[in-house]
């Protein structure tokens, strides 16, 4: 079930009106069978998955819990994870694998396939789990008793599909409590809905179309098509999964359940380190960070382990990427390897931006430099997108090498372009956008629209909703991230 | 009433009619771009009466594209409705004729028969769904009751309904300046370089189940009787005519010669004439796609074969 489907908007009334109904104490059950048919509404057999993923984390949770040696915990914890994890490679990778070590024997399809697409949702849910079990080994989390609350952690229906990937230790306390929105939770989460539903029906799908043919057929669109392609799909994207996360956490919401924030504003990042650290999908940012970077020792053994740490981090995020409704493909190792040669620069000229800003702090802080950082970021991230969004990696390359062998006289095609009204939609939307952000960035909208006169925010509630009406395109296009 | 339930009311309230001001622009807005569209073509037509109403799916279309339906019109000496619909089944095609026949009268229908609309759902129950016709179709109580007893009977989505009298589809009108036409009508003036593989995927959209299900045929074999019914009971002669179509796409076709039986038994024995031109006019020079007739391809088609069938002669 999507949230931008009319099965939805029946569904979720329907969920507060009964859960609203239920004793405060059986509210656990009823959000659990409501997760499950949400699930279950997509592909009833990825129940299967989902079952055995809560198996295995509660009881391989209670195990470490129980256990008297330190032997017997490791082992749950490395059997728990090897379920998990072995799965969701099994899923991505082994069909693929399989083929291309065909492909490289020359030898005709032979080996057996395991034919099954990922789940829906695993990858979202499977990194739940390990969070949980890891947390349990640390002595983080005290491993939860009741198996009801652990299945609806792992199945909350606002965050199965995509994220964010919450900690047991923030959701399960929150389960104690009435599983009731409080007035202005339920402002908070309204209003995170309608932009999230914004984002996603009028800016990312009216973006989609454009982008979809461009990159269809790299070789024959014009360096102006690319061009506008890859800044359309930077946007794409970010309004897709970010459009999302913000249905996700205000869904939650309405039932009294915080979510963690997992998007603040990334395009107005002033590094790469910035973006993938703090403002984009900043869940699993801090996965990676607090479960596979630190292990491998992080910053603290040596410089060049670091770089090795961070370069881990991102080609292992590309891998978790592949398989995104853009096909699994080696396209995704390469784009979280860019990523980390990113990160590589970073850390590399960290020091002279360091002694910069001491020797000259006001140049250093100065509006300017920082849009200039932020530009260039943002383009840099931009390139990285190519190798995500494209089918392969020598198509990636071709769309940015038509790009950069038409950039000196980019302005006169520029000029030239027979631009259609969906690009000036497009571009408008994307202004609009960015002007938000920036606003937000300083002062946050809803303390601003909570500020204004009545007949503002509510001319601003209708613009909105109208605009959702006139212009989202409302024909079902799946989230990206859904299918990660 | 408390206050935040006041608040609420009041901002229902301005939502509605605010709704109902996008709403009314977008019916005025359908009225100055329609022109494809059945139910557009019955409330819009000039006059009462006709002497012959075309039904069918997107084969028939290209007797109206442009101008055509006037020179017909003028060549035939006869006032001629097409409410022809892209992809239209016997029950699409029923539930126009039943609107058709309480609006206006008609002397003569002309069924143009497709084997592939007899297969699938995709061309009956499910065309009533598709926001290109909804957004094209003007807004009549009769016409939402109308079809919501299509919802009610014949397993038409209950979603279609509602976005018909919510007007969902015409608000959310991508095309809302654009002119409503069908998107062959453009390729109108082209001749169609013969393409297996174009052929093989065109019958591949068709024919949506590679396997033809009997219970989906006797099926759609039902509606179209009750279609002759509702024409007979009406006092309306009805004339069956298969458009013409590449030998090299005819071949395609699958199961044929076992539809033309089973249809062409039914025909016999209600006394009801088809005319099958399936393999009238192979030259590539006819056809603008695969399988539709362009200017020259309907040019042809009046003068040696739909003109006397429909002076009479």
């Amino acid at each position: 079930m999507l949230f931008t489907s009319f099965a939805f908007f029946v569904f979720l009334p329907l969920v507060l009106a009964v859960n609203a109904a239920t004793p405060a104490r059986w509210r656990w059950a009823w959000l659990l069978l409501a997760s499950y048919v949400f699930y279950a509404a997509w592909e009833p057999f990825n129940l299967l998955y989902l079952g055995v993923v809560t198996v295995v984390v509660y009881g391989c949770g209670r195990g470490i819990a129980l256990a008297s040696s330190r032997g017997l915990r490791i082992t749950l914890l490395v059997a728990g994870l090897a379920v998990v994890l072995g799965l969701m490679v099994a899923f991505k990778f082994y069909d693929f694998l399989i083929g291309e070590l065909e492909q490289i024997a020359g030898i005709a399809r032979v080996l057996p396939r395991l034919g099954v697409a990922t789940p829906v949702g695993y990858s979202f849910y499977a990194f739940c789990a390990v969070s949980y079990l890891v947390d349990a080994y640390a002595g983080r989390l005290a491993p939860e008793r009741h198996a009801g609350n652990v299945a609806l952690y792992v199945a909350w229906f606002p965050k199965i599909f995509a994220g964010p990937i919450e900690r047991a230790t923030t959701f399960l306390p929150q389960l104690g409590s009435a599983l009731r929105a409080t007035p202005e939770q339920t402002v908070a989460g309204l209003q995170l809905i309608g932009w999230g539903l914004f984002k996603k029906l009028v800016i990312a799908d009216n973006l989609a179309p454009l982008v979809d043919r461009s990159f269809s057929i790299a070789a024959y669109a014009t360096p102006v098509d690319l061009l506008l392609s890859v800044y359309f799909f930077a946007f794409q994207i970010y309004c897709d999964f970010s459009g999302y996360t913000d249905i996700a956490i205000g869904v939650s919401l309405l039932f009294g359940i915080s979510l963690m924030e997992n998007f603040r504003r990334p395009y107005l990042s002033a590094s790469t380190a910035e973006f993938w650290g703090r403002r984009w999908h900043i869940s699993l940012g801090r996965w990676f960070r607090d479960y596979l970077y630190v292990p491998l020792g992080g910053s603290r053994i040596g410089p060049v382990r670091r770089y090795v740490n961070l370069m881990a981090v991102f080609v292992v995020s590309g891998l978790w990427h592949a398989g995104l409704g853009y096909g699994v493909g080696w396209t995704f190792l390469v784009w979280g390897a860019l990523n980390g040669l990113y990160q590589w620069a970073g850390v590399a000229t960290g020091p002279v931006w360091r002694r910069l800003g001491a020797r000259l702090p006001r140049l250093a802080a100065s509006t300017p430099l920082r849009v200039l950082r932020v530009l260039l970021t943002f383009h840099l991230i931009a390139v990285a997108w190519v190798f995500f969004r494209a089918a392969s990696v020598g198509d990636a390359l071709l769309i940015l090498e038509r790009i950069g062998s038409g950039l000196w006289r980019m302005p006169g095609l520029l000029l030239r372009y027979p631009f259609s009204v969906d690009h000036y939609l497009g571009l408008g939307l994307i202004a609009l956008l960015v002007v938000l952000e920036i606003l937000d960035e300083r002062r946050s909208i809803w303390q601003r629209l909570a500020a204004a006169p009545v007949a503002l925010r509510w001319a601003v509630y209708y613009a909105g909703i109208f605009a959702l009406l006139v212009l989202g395109r409302w024909q079902a296009r799946e989230f990206i991230y859904m299918q990660f | 009433m408390t206050h935040p339930r006041k608040t609420a009311l009041l901002f229902v309230a301005i939502g509605l009619a605010l709704y109902a001001g996008v709403y009314y622009a977008a019916e005025r807005q359908m009225y100055r771009t329609g022109d494809a569209n059945p139910f557009f073509k019955i409330a819009t037509a000039a006059e009462e009466d006709f002497d012959w109403v075309i039904l069918g799916a997107s084969h028939a279309m290209p007797l109206d594209f442009e101008d055509f339906n006037a020179k017909i019109e003028r060549a035939t000496g006869q006032r001629i409705l097409n409410l022809a619909a892209p992809g239209a089944g016997p029950l699409y095609n029923r539930f126009v004729l039943e609107h058709f026949l309480d609006r206006r009268h008609t002397d003569n229908v002309l069924y143009v028969l497709d084997s592939f609309a007899f297969h699938s759902s995709t061309w009956n129950e499910e065309r009533f769904a598709d926001a290109k016709l909804l957004r094209r179709t003007p807004f009549a109580p009769a016409l939402a009751w109308h079809l919501t007893s299509y919802s009610l009977q014949e397993g038409v989505d209950a979603l279609a309904v509602l976005d018909y009298v919510s007007g969902f589809s015409k608000i959310n009108n991508r095309d809302r300046f654009q002119r409503d036409v069908w998107e062959g009508e453009a390729q109108f003036d082209r001749t169609h370089r013969p393409s297996a593989a174009a052929d093989r995927k065109r019958i591949d959209y068709l024919y949506p189940s590679p396997e033809a299900d009997p219970a989906v045929f006797a099926r759609y074999r039902d509606v179209f009787t009750s279609l002759l019914d509702t024409a007979e009971r009406a006092g309306v002669r009805v004339v069956v005519v298969k458009m013409p179509v590449p030998a090299r796409f005819h071949r395609l076709l699958p199961e044929e010669p076992a539809f033309d039986q089973a249809i062409g038994r039914l025909l016999l024995n209600r006394g009801i004439p088809i005319h099958d031109f399936s393999l009238a006019m192979d030259e590539p020079r006819f056809y603008f796609d695969t399988d539709h007739l362009n200017r020259a391809g309907v040019t042809a088609f009046l003068s040696d074969h739909l003109g006397p069938i429909l002076r009479g002669d």
